[in-house]
Parts: C-alpha cells; structure tokens; sequence
C-alpha cells in the first residue's frame, strides 16, 4: 500500500469549512519514458482518488500524467457532524490506497 | 533517463505538506483574476517543428467538454508561477466564485493542457458538500504552454479561465 | 559596496554617480545600468525605448550576447521603425527580473534555436514604429499641425512646410504622456535605413581592449571561490569523501560535500581547485562505470535492428518503391558526441542575503537562471537578480542551468558570503551535455534517370528532449535526432524515416546546430554517393530532385554553386564537394575546394559558404558567423570526438581535443542572398552544409567515401 501523508484538523465547529491536504508517494509514470535498457515504462499513474464523509462521496478527482510524481492535494469540506473521512485511491495497475481519519465536529 | 525508485522516496520523505518552495513561491505567483489578463487566445508559445507536441487553440481545448453549453470567461481564478524552472512539479490552485449551495454550485472543475499529450489533466467532481470550490495541486507540464481550469456550475453553464506559464528549461525547444 | 537596485527611483542622480564611482572599484556594474537616476529625465516610451533630453536613445536587449552579434542587431530593428540616429543610440540589458516584475513585457529571453531575431523582429519593430508616431503625434501636437504633415528622420521630427523640427530628446517626455497608438504600419524592407547595413557590432571596442565582463569576471568585494568536482562516471553520487589533508589549509574555507558533487571553497580559486585534487572522493557509479563507446555503438546497433520504432515521416509506400527500383543503394553513417569546449567554462558567481539572492553568471536564459537559483536557494523568485553578463561562447552549453544550480547551493551553505564557483577545463570537457552521437541507415532507390523514387533513413540515437528535457516525445520521435531527414527537401515520392531512441549514460544536450550538426552531413553525403551511382553532376543531380517543391533551397544551392564557378576549371589535383540544406528557418549550400595528398593531408583552398535568411539585418555580422561556422565545424569534423571508457570521457582539454589554429584558416567567401518574404536565423545553420561539402569534395580528390567523423580517424589531416 502507497503511503500517504495527510493533513485535516483534528476538531472543528459545525458549518466550517476546512481544509484537507494530501500528499501519496507514487510515482505517476506517463509511460512516454524509457528505462536504462531503453524499454518503455509502462504508464502507471493514480486515475481515481475518493473522498467520503459520513458515508458519502464528497470529492472525487481523476487525475492523468499530467499530475506530478508524488501527487498533491489540497481541498476543502464543510464539516457537519462528528463522523469518519476515508480518502481512496487505485492506480493504472489496480493497487488500492487509503487514509482514514475521524472528524470530530463539536 | 527516468527517475529511480530511491530518488522520488526521498524527494517524498523531503517534501512536508506545507513546502517551503510552495511558500516561499507564492509572492512571485500569478494572480489571475476572472478576465482581467486580456491574454487573448493567441497561444504565446509558437510551435516549431521539433517541439514537444502540438498547441491546442483554446476551442480545441473547451469545445470537446462544453460541446456548445454556453461558456464564460470569468468567476474563475489561478494561482500559478509564471517561471517554472522545469515542468516535472508545478505548483497550482484554482477556486471558483460560487455560493455552494445546493441549488447554486460546481459540480465540476477540469484542468486542461494545451500541450501535454493528455489534454485533460485532471477531472474533478465537486459539490456543495466541499462548502469551497477549490483545489490545489501540481502538474506536470511538457513545456511552456496555457493552461485552462474550466468550471460546471450546476446550471449547467461553464466558466474558465486560462494562465499562460513559461517551463523556462525547455526554452531551447518553446517558441517565444 | 552597496547594493545598486535599478528599479529605485528615488537614487537622486548626483548620489548615483557618487555610489556608481565606487562601484566601478568593484564590479563594474554601472556597465550595464542606466546612468540615469530620475525616470522623469529618461521618459520611458515604452519597454524597450528610452529617450534622453540629451537626444540619447536607450534601446533594451533582452536576450544575451555570446559573439553571435545580436546585441547589436536586434536593437537595430528598433532604432529603423523609430527612425533614430545610430550615433546617439545605446544598448542596454532588459533582466529577467525586470522581465518577471513586468510580467514580461520583454518576451522570451531564450538566447536559443538561432531565433532571437526572427522570434522578436515583430514586436521590436513594432516598439519602435509605435514609439515613432508617439514622437511625431507629440510634435505635431506642440506645432498645432497635422501629424501627417510631419516626418520623421536620424532622431528628429520635422515639418516640412513650417522648416520646423524638434529633436527627439525634446519631444520624449510629452510622447511618454501620450497613448500609443494600437495599429502601427511597419516600413516596407525597401524602406530601412539601418536595417540592412553593416554596422560594427556595439561590444567590440569593449572585447579588443578588455572592458567587457564576461561572466567569470564577476568580482563582488568579500568573494570566495569554489571549485567543483561532479562524478566523473555521469550520474555518480559521492559515497564518502576524505579532505582530512585540505581541510586546514592555508585559505581552504570549507569542504561541500553536495552529494552529486564537491566543492572546495577557499580566497582563491588556484587554492581550492588544487585542494580539491587532495581530497579523497569515493563515488557510487553503479554499473555504470561499465560503459565504453564500444558498448554504446552495439546499443544504437541493437536500436537499428528493434522491433518498435517510432516513425518521423512516412510518404507513399518506401519499402515497396525500393523492392521495386532500378538502382538501390546503402549505407551507415555515424557520427560522434561532441564537447561545446565554450572559451569561457561553466561559471557561476552567487550571494544568499537572508531570502535575497544575487547571481552573476554566463547564461543562455536568464529567466532559467532565475527560476532555477529561485528553486534551488528556496527564495521567493521576485527575490532574484540575475546581473547579465557577456557570455564567452554559448554553444548551447549555457542554456541547461547545471552550474547555476551546482552555484547557488554552495551559495547556500556559505550563506552570507558571495562564492564565485569555476569550472576547471577538465571538470568542463567531462561535465558537458554532449551533442548525442547517432548512428543512421540509408537505403536509397533510383529509376534508370537518376530520379530518387525512395528513401529511407534509419535513425538510433539518445533523446535529447526526453532525458535533458523529460518531455513526452510526440509519436515517440525527437525532432532533433530526425532533423533535416523528416523534413528533407528533395521532390521524392517515397520517404520514411523512422527512430530507434538509443539514450545511454552519456548526458546530452544542445550543441550549435544540434540535429543539423550532423544530419545534413549524412543526407547530403548520401545524396552524392546516389549521384555518383547515377552517373551525374553532383549539382545537377540535386536540382533535378529538388524538382518545384523547394524553390529556396534551389535558389541558395544555385547562388553558391556561381560564386564558386561550379564546374569551371581548377588546378590540377584540386577538386569540388557541394552540399545544401535548410535549417533554422534558413537555406544554407557550401561548396569546398580542396585537394588530398597520399598522406591524407587535406588542404582546402576554399570555402564558398552561403545563406539565403530571408532578410539580412546586418551583413558583416552575417559574414562573421559564416567564418565563424567555418571555424567551429572544421575543428569538429577533423578532430571532434569524445570516447567513453570505463564510464567516464577520456578527452580532458584542447590536447585531446583539439582546436583549429590560426594558421589553418582556409579563404572562405561569403555568399550572403536573402531572397525577402520571411526571417531565418543566422547563428547556426550554416554549419549546417559545410561538412557534407567537404566530405564530398575529398570523395572526389581521393576516391574515398567518409561516412564517419571525424576525418583524423580515417587517417586525414587538415593542411595549414
């Protein structure tokens, strides 16, 4: 599993809207390179990232090569009730990530 | 010559959530306003034979997503460098004017390259949940080129806006 | 010394000239400042004009000048369209900060691709035809007359019917005031004045008698030095490293290690590079250190045999044509990396001031300097001064920001203090971005006249753009590693070209002429070897395949072939070779006159060279790169090669690779023939035609086909 970094505050007021940052180790291949052998790399990069909250979808975005290596996101939520947020991505070949964090909404 | 494995982990490890470049950077960022840049849709960067790929005319970039929906310059807005010294990780923000309600919101946000060999860069579904339609990322650029974040609003118009960004180490291939 | 800021107008002009006579004990930067300190003197009419009240003109340059001459010339597009007096105009450098703050009123400041005149020539004209109403209108204004009644010549406005004039210098503070127009009609060609004519290039006096600053004069009072040693196997990262013996030293300041190179920082540069040949560097290579030009050669071979090949051009159906022709032909041409060997080596002087940041530097892009220096030093880019500097010798090195990076990381771990890093020769020659050795296949077929029906060229050879760049190559082809092949002139019916990226350990990077170093040499040889076969006229082979399609390149191969009397009579024992191509927007042919002894001493009695770029903008500059090029490409084709063994490259300075010598100067007679309707570029192409024209003409004096440079391996020597 692809790790992650991930940034939320822990604790907000009900109706704020906050941040959410994101950083996934991946290295995002376009597939235009050549390794040292001069062979193709095949393309390889994070096509679909999820964010749910209290059960449903509420970000979602679908990247192509032409996100960087190691790819950032920063976005935002209006926080409701005290609940889980789970950000899931797969990649070209099919591994899965995930980061999961509660919210505690006051 | 691609990047090792070690290299990219380690550039990982270094780069904390609240980058220091980016920071630093963001006096020198271009403030795009809605419609305020009069850039015209004259790509800056003129395609010469051996160039990192065709320039797309800003319709060739809008027309296959709006497909004739009304579409409007402005209440959209960059944030983005002007001099990107390479294009592996260029730093961008978009947001979108809207009251993010649920009668009144995006639904959508694109990121669209006039040069990469993939025009849509990335696809992004918002809704009013997200209480702010905005979203900060890097791209990965091949060359200097225009970029274009187009916005959906739940009406069903668009609205875009475009940033004109010099990658200055491939100024040895990019036009003027 | 103070820190001179040129944006500050408060500097009140007597305390500038007072602070600027200091400076000059230092850096001479007031060199390249403006030497006036209150903008209501100097009204500015627009980004790149200036008038003085004592009629001086200020022209800006924004790119930089490396001896190719377009400090001089590009500013001679202004002063035409703004009809100023030569004589009081002066020349001085727009700066990437300047150009970042203004959001770049100034445009690309690429010094690359042989394009600064072409890629500006429109917009400077412009400045200068936009500026030039705005003087008559603001005259015209002061008179009470219309401004069509007015003209406007050699600095001055005048009105014919009243015998009324005003200098420019009079008129530029009330132009300033005035909007500018937003249509401008630019002067028919017929028309300029300065345009056209050969002017001495503005640096010169400054180059003969030593006042010009080059990049690696850079002087900033309280400076260390630092010499630096990368990898000598490309790609190496230091393991561990020993300078137990330098370390206290008599002026040895501080050991770097940088992790992909050392430094050695000390009060003077003699210090710190033989200090640094004392310190002990373990590097990991890898396996790289495998590498020899004998296993890159079976690499571009394996490339010419692989399956997946990326395809430059593909007309008609070539494989079927040359099953099919009467007359097929084949051969393998290679040629090999080359060094830039600029005069001036890799420098870069830089100074980290809290989150400010100074660097004077020999650069090709002086808005990468500053995004890269930004980047590195982890400063705010609007925090970036990039002093311009005279280049000596650009060559394409000096675009990729290697050294700048490599500078203003030592800049940031001496924080505070100013370090001038210097690349030794030999740190130099073994730390280039190589012009990439390529390895090409022609197969050609013919029909019973002489008329090619096919050709195909094979091309394996590295990717510039994809590993110098990192940028996605459009249906897998480098425009660079094809040029001049995808895009040949001849009238044939049947062409592909395909690519076999072969990148290897060796970095490569943009060497004057890239592509065109090369390729033309191999097509336009090829071509020869073709018209032998058929039994024709080197020359009048070429015409009768060029056909309608390509006028130009028929116009400056005919040009050429007059002024050399192609097919006149010559001395006994000497002999022609012609070549033509196109490149850079421009047409190039050259014709070389030469005679080869049993030895393989090559004598050449003359070179024709000739270049059709639309419009001439200065002639004599013109006639200097043409030498020039003739300079450049004989030193290349004669001895130019780098080799590879055990990783690393063997030639180390000008022993090794060797340089033309004064003394082996051959007459070269300069055809100059710009036939209008469009603007090429100057710097490069003509090195373009002058290898094939040679390698043909020695073909026709010994008989011997060369289909490989450099020509000392084939045991050939230029004779003085």
């Amino acid at each position: 599993m692809a790790q992650a970094r991930f940034d939320m505050p822990a604790q907000v007021r009900a109706g704020e809207v906050f941040k959410l940052r994101l950083l996934v180790q991946h290295p995002m291949e376009t597939g235009y390179l050549l390794d040292l052998n001069n062979r193709r790399i095949a393309r390889n990069v994070i096509n679909d990232l999820r964010c749910t909250y209290l059960g449903q979808e509420v970000f979602r975005i679908e990247p192509s090569s032409g996100l960087s290596a190691n790819p950032y996101v920063e976005f935002f939520l209006r926080a409701t009730q005290t609940g889980e947020i789970t950000i899931d991505w797969v990649d070209d070949r099919g591994e899965r990530g995930q980061v999961k964090r509660t919210l505690t909404v006051v | 010559m691609t990047t090792p494995p070690a290299a990219l982990r380690r550039d990982w490890l270094r780069a904390s959530l609240g980058a220091t470049a980016w920071a630093a950077g963001r006096a020198t960022f271009a403030r795009v306003l809605g419609g305020a840049l009069g850039l015209g849709s004259l790509p800056t960067a003129q395609a010469q034979g051996m160039l990192s790929g065709k320039l797309l005319s800003l319709s060739e970039m809008l027309d296959p997503i709006v497909a004739g929906a009304p579409v409007v310059r402005a209440g959209v807005h960059i944030e983005t460098l002007i001099l990107a010294d390479n294009g592996l990780s260029v730093p961008f923000r978009v947001w979108v004017d809207s009251p993010m309600t649920a009668q009144d919101h995006v639904t959508h946000i694109w990121l669209l390259s006039q040069r990469n060999p993939v025009m849509v860069m990335a696809k992004i579904h918002v809704g009013p949940q997200m209480g702010r339609a905005e979203l900060s990322t890097r791209l990965r650029l091949a060359g200097g080129q225009q970029l274009v974040a187009l916005a959906r609003l739940s009406s069903g118009q668009f609205r875009y806006e475009l940033a004109d960004l010099i990658v200055t180490e491939a100024g040895c291939v990019d036009g003027s | 010394m103070t820190h001179l800021d040129p944006s500050s107008t408060g500097l009140a002009r007597r305390d500038f000239l007072k602070v600027s006579a200091t400076a000059a004990a230092g850096m001479s930067l007031g060199f390249f400042w403006p030497t006036h300190g209150n903008a209501a003197e100097t009204p500015k009419l627009n980004a790149w004009i200036e008038i003085q009240t004592d009629d001086t003109v200020i022209i800006r340059y924004a790119r930089t000048e490396m001896g190719q001459g377009s400090r001089t010339s590009a500013p001679m597009l202004v002063a035409d369209e703004l009809e100023a007096d030569w004589k009081k105009v002066r020349i001085e450098y727009a700066t990437a900060h300047e150009n970042l703050r203004t959001k770049r009123a100034y445009g690309d400041m690429a010094t690359v691709g042989s394009r600064t005149i072409r890629n500006s020539q429109e917009y400077l004209r412009k400045a200068g035809a936009t500026a030039r109403e705005m003087l008559i209108a603001a005259a015209a204004a002061q008179w009470g007359v219309p401004a069509s009644e007015c003209t406007a010549a050699l600095g001055k406005v005048s009105h014919a019917a009243s015998k009324r004039s005003l200098s420019y210098g009079k008129l530029a503070a009330a132009a300033a005031k005035l909007e500018a127009p937003k249509e401008v009609k630019l002067k028919d060609p017929k028309d300029w004045k300065i345009i056209g004519k050969s002017l001495p290039r503005v640096d010169i006096p400054d180059i003969v008698t030593g006042k010009i600053r080059y990049g690696i004069d850079a002087q900033v009072p309280g400076m260390m030095y630092a010499a630096v040693a990368a990898s000598p196997v490309f790609n190496g990262k230091v393991k561990s490293l020993d300078a137990s013996k330098v370390e206290n030293r008599r002026g040895i300041v501080k050991v770097l290690n940088m992790g992909e190179f050392v430094a050695v920082v000390a009060n003077n540069w003699w210090r710190a590079k033989e200090a640094l040949r004392e310190v002990a560097i373990d590097w990991e290579t890898g396996d790289n250190g495998q590498l020899t030009s004998a296993v890159i050669m079976n690499s571009f071979k394996a490339g010419m045999g692989q399956a997946e090949l990326a395809v430059a051009r593909n007309d008609g159906n070539t494989v079927q044509a040359l099953g099919t022709a009467a007359k097929v032909l084949e051969a393998e041409y290679f040629t090999p990396y080359l060094a830039h060997a600029t005069m001036e080596p890799m420098v870069c002087t830089a100074w980290l001031q809290g989150d400010k940041l100074d660097v004077w530097t020999s650069t090709q892009n002086p808005e990468n300097t500053l995004a890269v220096a930004a980047a590195t030093a982890g400063v705010a880019q609007d925090k970036v001064t990039v002093h311009p500097m005279q280049l000596g010798g650009g060559l394409g090195r000096k675009s990729p920001q290697d050294f700048t990076r490599q500078g203003v990381m030592i800049a940031k771990a001496m924080a505070g203090t100013p370090v001038k890093m210097v690349w030794s020769r030999e740190e130099d020659m073994q730390h280039d971005l190589y012009r990439p050795a390529s390895l090409v296949r022609f197969k050609g077929g013919m029909d019973n006249d002489g008329k090619v029906q096919a050709l195909h060229i094979r091309v394996s050879a590295p990717s510039i753009l994809a590993t110098l760049l990192r940028l996605p190559l459009p249906k897998g082809v480098d425009g660079q590693a094809v040029a001049s092949f995808n895009d040949h002139p001849y009238d044939i019916p049947n062409s592909l070209v395909d690519y076999a990226q072969r990148n290897t350990n060796v970095p490569v990077g943009f060497w004057r002429t890239v592509g065109h170093s090369q390729n033309p040499y191999m097509r336009e040889c090829f071509i020869d070897e073709m018209a032998l076969a058929a039994g024709k006229d080197p020359l009048a082979f070429r015409l009768a395949n060029l056909g309608q399609k390509s006028p130009r390149d028929v116009a400056i191969l005919q040009a050429v072939a007059k002024a050399a009397d192609w097919g006149g009579p010559l001395p006994k024992g000497v002999f022609r070779g012609i070549a033509e191509t196109e490149g850079y927007g421009s047409y190039t042919a050259c014709v070389c006159e030469v005679s080869v002894s049993d030895k393989g001493d090559v004598k050449i009695h003359r070179v024709v060279i000739g270049i059709d770029p639309g419009y001439a903008v200065n002639p004599d500059n013109i006639e200097a790169q043409l030498q020039g090029s003739v300079v450049h490409g004989l030193s290349a084709i004669f001895w130019g090669e780098m080799t590879i063994k055990d990783g690393r490259i063997e030639q180390s300075n000008f022993h090794d690779y060797r340089m033309m010598r004064l003394n082996e100067m051959p007459v070269v007679k300069a055809v100059i023939a710009p036939t209008g309707g469009f603007w090429g570029g100057v710097g490069e192409p003509a090195q373009a035609p002058l290898a094939p024209a040679l390698c043909n003409a020695i073909a026709a004096a010994s008989g011997k086909r060369i289909r490989s440079l450099p020509l000392k391996n084939h045991g050939m020597s230029l004779k003085a």
